[in-house]
C-alpha cells in the first residue's frame, strides 16, 4: 500500500466524512427513547418518587420529574419540576394542589398550581434566589368545599439534587 | 456561430468559475449529512399517511354510508365505557375525514396514551403507546434526538443551519447554469449516455423545476435557526401574554360527591362556533385544573395558522381568543413558517406534493455528489494516464477541424455544467 493509495483514498473519501454525524442520532437514542417514556408516564410519575404525602383529610404521592438542578425559564428564574398523583377517587374532593419553597401566607401565595389528570398533575416551581438548602417545600391542598390543607416537606427530602445545587451556590 | 469562435471574455468566465466552485463546495463536503435530513424530512412530511398504510386502527371506517359522525361528549362516553379507568384530555380530529379520532388519555399507573377512535361508532380501535413514529420522524429530522434541556437542542442549531448553504446552493446554481430557463422549454434528461451525463442532466433538471420548494424550505429553515437563537436569547416578540385562567369567584364550591357543574364538549363546541362561525374545530381539550379553560381550536380562513378560544367550563364564557388577526404582522409571518416548511395544512395533495419534491431535493444532493465523483474519478484517471505515458511521446497534434469542433464540444459542456 503506497502512500500515493492512501492520499487518493482520502481525497475521494474525505467528502463523504459528514456521514459521521448520522452517529449522533444513534448516540443519542437510548436518551431520546428515554425522554419520551418520561413524558409520556410511562416511567412512572417521574424519575424519582418521593413518596405519600399526607395534606389534611388526603394523600398525595409526590415525584421529582427529573433527577436533576432546577432549570434557569428566561426572566421567570430558577425553575424546578414536581409531579403528583392523588389519592384513589380524590379528584371529586380536591379542587387543586399548590406548592412552594417557604410557607404560604394565604391560599392566594400557595404557590404553583398543578396541572394535568389526577393521576399525573405536574407543576413548575420557582426556587428564589437565597433560597437555602434546609427550606421547607409546603404542599397546599384546596377542597371542592373550600376548604384548605397543607403540609410540609424538607425540600433535601423532596429534592437532594436541588439541595446539593442551593449548597454548592452557597445561598446566592 | 459568432458565439463559437468568438470566446467570451476572460473575466466572465473566471468569474462563472468562481461561482461554480462555491456552488460545489456549499454542499459537496456536507453532502451525507445535508441527504439524510432531506430524507427523513421527506418520510416525515407523510408519516401520519404511512400509519395510516400500516396500521388499519388510524383508519375511519363508516359502519354504513350514511353513519353520521358522533359528537364530542358521545366519544367521551364511547372511550370512558370501553377504557373505565381513563381520564379523556383532549380530542383532536384529523382535518381528512378518513383518519380516526385521537383521543389522548391518561390511566392510574401515571401513564398516558393516544387513542384511535373511530369518529362514527366511539369504538376505541387502537392506542399509539410506546413508539411514537411521527414524533420519531420528527424529532430524527428536526433534531437528530438530540435532548432539549434548558433551550434548544444543539441538533436543532446542526439542522436548521444546513439552510444557510442550501440557500447558497439555489442561488449559486441558477448563477452557474446559464440560462436556466430554457430547461423549462426543452427538458432533457440524457439516459444512455453514462452516469455522469444522467446525474448532471437529472440535477439541472429537478433543480429548476424545485426552484420554489427549495427557496421555502431554505427561507423556512433559517427561520427555525433564527427562532433557536432568539429563545436562546431570552428575546421575545410575542403578544400572547399570560395565559388565562378562570378567576376564583367562577369556580363553584361542592359538595362532596356532588358533580362538577360544568357545560357539555358539545356545549362548548357549539360556543367555538357561535363565536367564530368560519372556525372548523379540530381539537378540544379539557380543563387541567379547577381554574382552566376548555380549549377549542381550528383553522379558519387564513389556513396556515390554528385559531384558539378558551371558554370558561363553569359558565360558557368565551375568555380569551387568538385569531389571525390578534396576530402582529411579524407574528403571521414567522408562525406561517413552520406549516410552509412542512406542507401539512391544505390535505393529502399537498402533502403528496412536499413529499415528491422533499425527494426530488434529496436526489439533489445525491446526484450533486455523483457528479462531483465521477468528474473526480474521470480527471483521476487522465492525470493518472497522463502522468504514466511516456514522457517521450509528443501529444497528438490536433487538426484544425477537431480544434474547432472540441471548442463547440467544450462551450457546451460549459453550460452544462451543474
Amino acid at each position: 500500500m503506497s502512500s500515493h493509495d492512501t492520499v487518493s483514498r482520502w481525497k475521494r473519501w474525505r467528502f463523504h466524512l459528514s456521514a459521521l454525524m448520522l452517529i449522533l442520532p444513534i448516540a443519542f437514542m437510548p436518551q431520546y427513547f428515554h425522554r419520551v417514556a418520561l413524558f409520556s408516564g410511562d416511567l412512572g410519575l417521574g424519575q424519582r418518587v418521593i413518596g405519600e404525602q399526607t395534606v389534611g383529610p388526603w394523600s398525595v404521592r409526590l415525584a421529582e420529574f427529573e433527577e436533576r438542578p432546577p432549570e434557569l425559564d428566561g426572566g421567570a428564574g430558577y425553575m424546578k419540576t414536581f409531579s403528583l398523583a392523588l389519592c384513589d377517587g380524590c379528584e371529586s374532593s380536591i379542587r387543586a394542589m399548590y406548592l412552594r419553597v417557604g410557607k404560604p401566607r394565604s391560599l392566594r401565595t400557595a404557590g404553583a398550581i398543578f396541572f394535568g389528570s389526577p393521576y399525573r398533575q405536574t407543576a413548575s416551581v420557582p426556587i428564589p434566589d437565597g433560597t437555602t438548602p434546609d427550606a421547607m417545600l409546603w404542599l397546599t391542598a384546596e377542597g371542592w368545599d373550600g376548604s384548605v390543607h397543607h403540609a410540609s416537606i424538607p425540600l433535601a427530602t423532596a429534592s437532594p439534587t436541588t439541595a446539593g445545587w442551593l449548597r454548592k451556590r452557597g445561598g446566592r | 456561430m459568432a458565439n463559437i469562435t468568438k470566446p467570451p471574455p476572460a473575466r466572465k468566465k473566471s468569474s462563472s468559475k468562481t461561482w461554480f466552485l462555491v456552488h460545489s463546495w456549499l454542499a459537496l463536503p456536507l453532502w451525507a449529512f445535508v441527504f439524510f435530513v432531506c430524507l427523513t424530512g421527506s418520510i416525515a412530511t407523510i408519516s401520519q399517511e404511512i400509519l395510516w398504510l400500516a396500521d388499519p386502527a388510524v383508519r375511519a371506517n363508516p359502519p354504513s354510508e350514511d353513519a353520521p359522525i358522533l359528537g364530542y361528549d358521545e366519544i367521551l362516553a364511547a372511550v370512558t365505557r370501553e377504557h373505565p379507568d381513563a381520564v379523556v384530555r383532549s380530542i383532536s380530529r384529523p382535518v381528512k375525514s378518513q383518519f380516526a379520532l385521537t383521543v389522548d388519555v391518561s390511566y392510574p399507573d401515571a401513564s398516558t396514551a393516544a387513542l384511535y377512535v373511530n369518529p362514527y361508532t366511539g369504538h376505541i380501535q387502537g392506542r399509539e403507546a410506546g413508539f411514537d413514529f411521527r414524533g420519531f420522524m420528527r424529532a430524527l429530522h428536526g433534531w437528530l434526538l438530540m435532548p432539549f434541556n434548558s433551550g434548544f437542542s444543539i441538533g436543532w442549531y446542526l439542522v436548521s443551519a444546513l439552510a444557510i448553504p442550501m440557500l447558497g446552493s439555489l442561488i449559486t446554481g441558477l448563477v452557474v447554469y446559464k440560462r436556466f430557463w430554457r430547461g423549462y422549454l426543452r427538458p432533457r434528461l440524457r439516459i444512455g449516455q453514462g452516469a455522469r451525463v444522467f446525474w448532471g442532466d437529472f440535477h439541472r433538471l429537478a433543480g429548476i423545476w424545485s426552484v420554489p420548494f427549495i427557496a421555502i424550505i431554505a427561507v423556512t429553515s433559517i427561520w427555525f435557526l433564527t427562532r433557536a437563537v432568539l429563545f436562546d436569547m431570552h428575546v421575545s416578540f410575542s403578544t400572547v401574554g399570560v395565559p388565562p385562567v378562570v378567576t376564583r369567584a367562577d369556580v363553584p364550591d361542592i359538595k362532596p360527591g356532588d358533580p362538577l357543574p360544568l357545560i357539555s364538549l358539545n356545549r362548548a363546541a357549539e360556543i367555538a362556533h357561535e363565536t367564530f362561525p368560519d372556525l372548523q374545530p379540530s381539537f378540544v381539550s379539557l380543563p387541567g385544573n379547577a381554574f382552566s379553560h376548555y380549549r377549542v381550536g381550528g383553522r379558519g380562513a387564513y389556513p396556515l395558522l390554528f385559531e384558539t378560544l378558551s371558554i370558561n367550563p363553569y359558565n360558557g364564557k368565551v375568555e380569551h381568543t387568538r385569531r389571525v388577526s390578534d396576530r402582529s404582522g411579524l407574528e403571521l409571518f414567522t408562525e406561517s413558517m413552520r406549516p410552509l416548511h412542512t406542507g401539512d395544512f391544505a390535505g393529502l395533495w399537498l402533502k403528496l406534493v412536499y413529499f415528491f419534491f422533499g425527494l426530488l431535493l434529496t436526489m439533489m444532493v445525491f446526484s450533486g455528489m455523483m457528479i462531483w465523483t465521477k468528474r473526480t474519478v474521470k480527471e483521476t484517471a487522465a492525470a493518472v494516464r497522463r502522468a504514466r505515458a511516456p514522457r517521450a511521446a509528443p501529444r497528438t497534434p490536433r487538426s484544425a477541424p477537431v480544434l474547432a469542433a472540441s471548442g463547440v464540444q467544450a462551450k457546451r459542456e460549459a453550460h452544462e455544467q451543474p
